[in-house]
């Protein structure tokens, strides 16, 4: 190979003679391999393997022997693998004069400055030639696989001409070695022309690089061969699952022991069926098995259970999971299904099931059936105990007096435990609910902290609220928040000494948007880390700082988080060892967006406005009973037009509930509309006349452009000061 | 004004005594039965001004008493307190849409039960006695 007819070969200038061989794939395109491999992200465990001195010793000794040269195998930083094959003997005098070139060319004999044939070579991808002070020259060839750098061959370490005794006189007193030990060692050595160093290198990169190929693709291969092996073992020797393939068009393509042994089908009578004879007729008929093919092709997989029919025509209930597997372009080329029998499972969760709901059933009805019989002797015990207490049968003394107080209090706490006993099986059996409704926290505080009062001032327990003005109503069941609230500040009230404080509060997190978070927060012992992961659980009671206290059931914390879950809320705590604990929680505020939302519509809104119904019910003779309220709002939920206007829940937590209220669309019409409904249902409903409604309206007219999304919360808000005017000017009446 | 007067119907006598107690002294005057059959004779015979109804009662339901309650004319209006042992959720709504004017469980908050009372009763009811002027 020459300069001229070869690849091109440029010469570099620097401080040594340096020749770069490249070759240039576009041109002149490499000999076509045997098979082109892609090459993926080589592992340090593949690159040495790649790289094993074992299998390059035998190429690279007898390429050395052949062309008098020596050859060596570097990683990609150019430090020397191994042994250098066929060492030549100016290398080894150097060498074992000065054996720490650390960082140094090995093929180099120059102290302190670097080499960089092999890196240069590894990034042109050519063979880079280099001769040092001593006029020796070698070349370093690069081992690239794809376009990923392993290493490098270096050869070389002859004269590319005769020795000439002035630089080997300066590098032999650089070494500290004898000039002429030198000179005689280097006289020994045959001189190999450039060209020819330059085409045997040459020559050296086509032999790496097939080489190279050749151990990529024995190594792959025999990393296949294991794969395969262990797969197809794994896959025939499993027998508990039904394990298959499919074409895309649900045609079995292979089938294992576990399938035949499930579904009945040898592998020869089924391959080449469709996959949808092991479905019930029904599945086969609501067109079930197409459904789950094309669920698998949109989303690469499909999970299923359901009825199969094996051969024997003895259904099972099985678990089946469909994979579709890629092929190059991205197509699905085929599906592997893994299917087991899970009639077993099924059944024995079914039952357990049945076990757990026949239980708590059993366990309801027994509790409640304790609680009644509980609840009535109690209830003699009350009024005994709190008609004695108020002086109802006599004067007492301050002595009986404060006895009496703590029966009281005890008659309370037996009282609460057993609505607790009751509460505790409804959660077991999923049977505790909230009733919702729009109700005034400040309200609730203020009620729950007058009942808790006698409690705290028992115990010389200061009680405070530290509620901000302007709190937001909220949606929840008022009877629940009171015990949720009672619940904490009784616990608080419980775990604090003599003197100190029990706070509610209202707290703001940048998290709990949309909700309102109460705290209740104590000046006690405090709950210890691990104690507080557990509180929350049932039956959970701990010793009140050293103290043993009668602490009721312990299930207290546990309803309320039942509760608080139930209102969609949440509830944590933060505690210090005697500093006190604070808990927190949370519950939706009352959105009347969110219940406007199907009358807040563009159509809805054209209009310009929108009109807020009240509707007042007095009954003529005597109180206002429940029952025709209830009924009122079922007349009012039949006047109202579907889709455009609201009946609004009730918006006052005073009992009876007496005012309704309409969000109706479509301006002064629409509601002139709903108050000729009414008051003809009216008629049809109450025809002794003992009730008066009376009706009222206020429109609300919309700015040009504020019937866009981003204002219905600021309208609702509007609606909602309407409703509380309302509310409070007919409180004034009374 | 002459007293208002209250009946009870429960058949747990230490109950019977120490509401008594308590709405004597609220200034009622209160007349008892212990079952179902009693209860009826004396309400016809009475014509009290409330009713306060247990509703596990012997010789017939309370709910029964309630109907039946309100079926009479004299009676048809009175209203009829429910104070039962049994579970709020079903009863209470059951009871209010048998005609009943509130529910309490057993054992109720003696504030909260006399208000009721007096709610039922109209004395609370001002805006009533305000729109009949």
């Amino acid at each position: 190979m020459t300069e001229t007819a070869g690849p091109s070969t440029s010469l570099r200038s620097g401080r040594d003679d340096k020749y770069v061989t490249t070759q240039d794939t576009s041109e002149n395109p490499p000999q076509p391999a045997p098979y082109t491999i892609e090459v993926v992200e080589l592992s340090p465990s593949l690159r040495a393997e790649l790289l094993d001195l074992e299998a390059w010793g035998e190429i690279l000794a007898t390429y050395g022997r052949t062309m008098g040269v020596a050859v060596a195998l570097t990683d990609a930083q150019g430090r020397l693998l191994g042994e250098t094959h066929n060492a030549q003997p100016v290398w080894k005098l150097m060498h074992d004069t000065a054996p720490n070139w650390a960082g140094v060319c090995p093929f180099c004999v120059t102290l302190g400055l670097p080499c960089t044939a092999v890196a240069e070579a590894l990034d042109t991808g050519g063979v880079v030639m280099t001769r040092d002070q001593a006029g020796l020259t070698h070349v370093a060839v690069p081992l690239l696989l794809g376009k990923q750098p392993l290493g490098a061959i270096i050869a070389g370490q002859v004269f590319d001409r005769y020795p000439e005794p002035l630089p080997l006189r300066r590098v032999a007193k650089e070494f500290d070695v004898a000039p002429q030990q030198l000179w005689d060692v280097a006289r020994k050595q045959r001189p190999v022309s450039g060209s020819s160093l330059r085409a045997s290198g040459d020559l050296l990169r086509a032999l790496g690089h097939a080489f190279l190929r050749q151990r990529y693709a024995a190594i792959l291969e025999t990393k296949l061969a294991e794969t395969n092996g262990r797969f197809r073992l794994l896959v025939e020797e499993v027998r508990d699952y039904a394990l298959f393939t499919m074409d895309p068009l649900g045609r079995v393509t292979s089938w294992n022991c576990g399938a035949e042994r499930l579904l009945g089908y040898a592998e020869a009578e089924i391959v080449g069926q469709n996959f949808s004879c092991i479905f019930t007729p029904e599945d086969i008929e609501n067109r079930v098995p197409e459904g789950q093919l094309h669920e698998a092709m949109q989303a690469g997989r499909a999970e299923n259970e359901g009825w199969r029919v094996p051969a024997n025509r003895k259904q099972f209930w099985a678990d089946v999971n469909i994979t579709a597997l890629l092929g190059d372009a991205g197509t699905i080329r085929s599906f592997a299904i893994i299917m087991q029998d899970v009639s077993e499972r099924r059944r024995i969760a079914a039952l357990l099931e049945e076990t757990r709901l026949e239980r708590g059933r059993l366990q309801e009805e027994f509790l409640s059936h304790v609680s009644h019989e509980l609840r009535t002797p109690l209830t003699a015990i009350y009024f005994f105990i709190t008609n004695l207490f108020d002086g109802l049968l006599g004067d007492l003394t301050p002595e009986q007096h404060a006895t009496l107080a703590l029966a009281v209090d005890n008659v309370k706490q037996l009282k609460d435990m057993v609505s607790d006993l009751l509460d505790i099986t409804r959660v077991e059996t999923h049977k505790l609910t909230v009733e919702p409704q729009y109700a005034s926290p400040v309200k609730l505080i203020a009620e729950v902290l007058s009942t808790c009062s006698t409690n705290a001032t028992l115990k010389n327990i200061h009680l405070r609220s530290d509620i901000a003005p302007g709190l937001p109503f909220v949606w929840a069941d008022p009877a629940r928040v009171r015990q949720i609230l009672i619940n904490l500040i009784d616990n608080g009230i419980k775990f604090t000494g003599e003197g100190g404080t029990v706070t509610v509060a209202n707290k703001t997190f940048p998290e709990t948007h949309g909700f309102l978070c109460l705290s209740v927060s104590d000046t006690g012992c405090g709950i210890s880390p691990e104690n507080r992961e557990i509180i929350f659980e049932r039956l959970t009671q701990l010793k009140s700082g050293g103290e043993t206290s009668r602490g009721g059931l312990g299930l207290g914390l546990f309803i309320s988080k039942e509760l608080v879950l139930q209102h969609g809320g949440r509830i944590w705590l933060e505690s210090r060892l005697g500093r006190g604990s604070t808990f927190y929680f949370t519950l939706p505020v009352f959105a009347l967006a969110k219940l406007c939302a199907a009358v807040f519509t563009a159509a809805n809104l054209e209009s310009g406005s929108v009109t807020l119904m009240a509707v007042d019910v007095v009954e003529v003779e005597g109180a206002l009973q429940a029952d025709l309220l209830t009924e009122m709002r079922k007349v009012l939920e039949r006047c109202i037009r579907p889709g455009q206007d609201v009946l609004l829940p009730a918006m006052s937590d005073t009992e009876p509930v007496d005012s309704f209220f309409i969000v109706a669309s479509a301006g002064d019409s629409g509601s002139s509309v709903i108050a000729s409904r009414v008051s003809r249902e009216l008629q049809n409903f109450d025809r002794t006349s003992k009730l008066k409604p009376a009706i009222s309206s206020t429109t609300l007219h919309l700015l040009p452009g504020e019937s866009g999304e981003e204002h219905f919360d600021e309208i609702a808000a509007r609606i909602e000061r309407l409703i509380q005017a309302h509310l409070l000017h007919k409180e004034s009446l009374k | 004004m002459s007293e208002k007067k209250i009946l009870i119907i429960d058949d747990d006598q230490p109950l019977l005594l120490g509401l008594t107690t308590r709405l004597k002294a609220s200034g009622y005057s209160v007349v008892t039965a212990a079952d179902a059959i009693t209860a009826l004779t004396v309400a016809r015979k009475e014509l009290p001004d409330l009713i306060i109804l247990d509703l596990g009662l012997p010789g017939g339901d309370g709910f029964l008493v309630l109907e039946r309650i309100r079926s009479l004319a004299d009676l048809a209006v009175t209203p009829v307190i429910v104070l039962s042992a049994r579970d709020p959720a079903g009863n209470r709504k059951r009871s209010l849409d048998a005609g009943a004017v509130a529910f309490f469980q057993k054992p109720p908050d003696n504030h909260e039960f006399l208000n009721a009372i007096r709610q039922a009763l109209g004395e609370t009811i001002a805006l009533s006695a305000f729109l009949k002027t």
